[in-house]
């Protein structure tokens, strides 16, 4: 029988079930988030007015706040609401909205990247941040 | 200075696990989410159900093989984020 | 609502109601050989102005029903049809909680099925349409319904929206089908939908067992790949609307049909290449 504070007796080990490690930086988890439903708006053309109808007239200064008609530096709203499609596009490619000048378009997608909920075009935009199929 | 770091996974009755191949597929009752993942996850989920293992801990159970503790500690700390495992200081 | 469509696809009744007379006659022309359900719908269209003088000033058809997005654009009168089809989509695609959904078209022969999946403008509606001329029965174009409790996909076989060029290729592989009318001036150009043939109708009631999944490309260069079980389930959580909402039910039905059948993705310049190396995989 061994002395338990014998330490020169070698432990019996247990044989250790192996724990494949992988490459260093290799993801080890994949969460599903899949495509909202409402992303299947991508069949509809979705809008998104600018600014949201309750402020309608408004200006768009430069870093996307609606601001008071005529304010110095900041732009006219669009004449129509925005396309879905347009936006999408434009975010992605970091091009301008169609018929637009570039810094116009950066105004108004700024506006459109703070959209919240409630504001009318937010659903619209959450859709379109949403992985496609 | 030993690391008291303490990991848990959620008891094998809030998991659904099923083998795709070589990945396994991961419902989370708890929170509705699926996971994708391979191993070493499965093993760390079904060694850490229910109980609270440190590092040192996970060791002793597994000998760590293409990989060491850093890899490890990598691996729970996207499991943590993914909500798959508890952590306590 | 002035003029109303009921009509049965498959499991699912749908109730369509419409400010304007002319959505509604086009409905029950391509609708025609489908039974029409009296009883209480599953899910209700509306087609409304946006505006009340907008029902004849510039009229703008605005797609409503039990499930809506709310900031769609409304569709001109003339693409009523269009608006009545899309509402139809909408409701499946935010309603839909007995089946769990898959954007994707089936084919079925033998009493097993086909599931094409793939990207919107991967040709698999195109596909599916021309398969009928090779011995399969159209189940379904835009969604398949997978049962969870059963594991069989259940037909849902609406008109096929046909786009563009395929029109014409469709048309002339099948010289005796019916169409809707030609929609032009759309978001995504030409539009004309396919009725899908008698037996695909008539069989609307007859589920399969699904036992190839396909992920078909156009493209120049023919070419087959299996797809891992895994790979397969991440791209057909992203192909469902409603996997989210299904929760475990989803999650189980999808690990299963995954598992149960054979995956392959192919790259096929044209149907004859495509049905050879179906046929091959068959």
């Amino acid at each position: 029988m061994s002395d338990p504070t014998d330490h020169d007796q070698p432990a019996q080990p247990q044989r250790r079930r192996a724990l494949r490690i992988g490459a260093a930086g290799a993801v080890a988890v994949v969460s599903i988030r899949p495509a909202m439903a409402q992303a299947y708006g991508s069949v509809l053309t979705c809008e998104i007015p600018v600014p949201d109808p309750g402020q309608a007239g408004s200006y768009i200064d430069p870093s996307g706040k609606v601001v008071p008609a005529g304010t110095r530096g900041a732009y006219a709203p669009p004449g129509r609401p925005l396309k879905g499609e347009d936006i999408r596009r434009a975010l992605a490619s970091g091009g301008n909205l169609p018929g637009v000048d570039y810094e116009r378009s950066r105004a108004y997608l700024k506006y459109v990247q703070n959209l919240r909920s409630g504001t009318t075009g937010f659903t619209c935009f959450a859709s379109l941040q949403m992985p496609r199929r | 200075m030993m690391d008291a770091t303490r990991y848990r996974a959620p008891q094998a009755s809030d998991l659904s696990m099923v083998d795709l191949d070589e990945l396994v597929a991961i419902f989370h009752r708890a929170s509705g989410i699926t996971h994708l993942v391979a191993s070493p996850v499965p093993e760390l989920l079904i060694a850490l159900s229910g109980r609270w293992l440190t590092l040192d801990g996970i060791e002793q159970e597994f000998e760590l093989v293409d990989g060491n503790r850093a890899g490890l500690a990598s691996i729970m700390d996207e499991l943590v984020a993914a909500g798959l495992i508890e952590r306590r200081a | 609502m002035k003029h109303v469509f009921g009509v049965q696809v498959g499991p699912v009744t749908f109730r369509i109601g419409s400010a304007w007379r002319k959505p509604i006659t086009q409905l029950q022309a391509l609708y025609r050989d489908y039974p029409k359900d009296g009883g209480v719908p599953d899910f209700t269209v509306r087609l409304a102005p946006l505006r009340p003088w907008r029902r004849w000033i510039r009229p703008a058809v605005a797609i409503g029903g039990d499930f809506v997005i709310p900031d769609a654009a409304p569709l001109p009168l003339d693409q009523g049809l269009l608006a009545a089809e899309m509402g139809m989509n909408l409701q499946m695609a935010l309603g839909q909680r007995r089946f769990l959904l898959l954007h994707a078209a089936a084919v079925e022969r033998d009493g097993c099925a086909i599931v094409l999946t793939g990207e919107s403008g991967a040709g698999k509606s195109t596909l599916a349409a021309l398969l009928q001329g090779r011995g399969w029965r159209l189940m379904a174009d835009e969604f398949v319904l997978l049962d969870p409790m059963t594991g069989l996909i259940h037909p849902f076989p609406r008109p096929v929206s046909l786009k563009n060029d395929s029109i014409d290729v469709v048309a002339r592989a099948l010289p005796h089908s019916e169409w809707g009318p030609l929609i032009s001036d759309t978001p995504k150009g030409t539009i004309r939908h396919l009725v899908p043939q008698a037996h695909a109708v008539a069989g609307a009631k007859s589920p399969a067992r699904p036992r190839l999944l396909l992920f078909p490309r156009f493209c120049a260069a023919p070419d087959q790949r299996v797809v891992g079980a895994g790979e397969a389930f991440v791209r057909l959580t992203q192909a469902s609307t409603n996997y989210v909402v299904l929760g475990e039910r989803g999650f189980l039905a999808l690990t299963r049909l995954v598992s149960d059948v054979t995956r392959v993705a192919i790259d096929y310049p044209d149907a004859d290449t495509a049905a050879a190396m179906i046929e091959g995989l068959w």
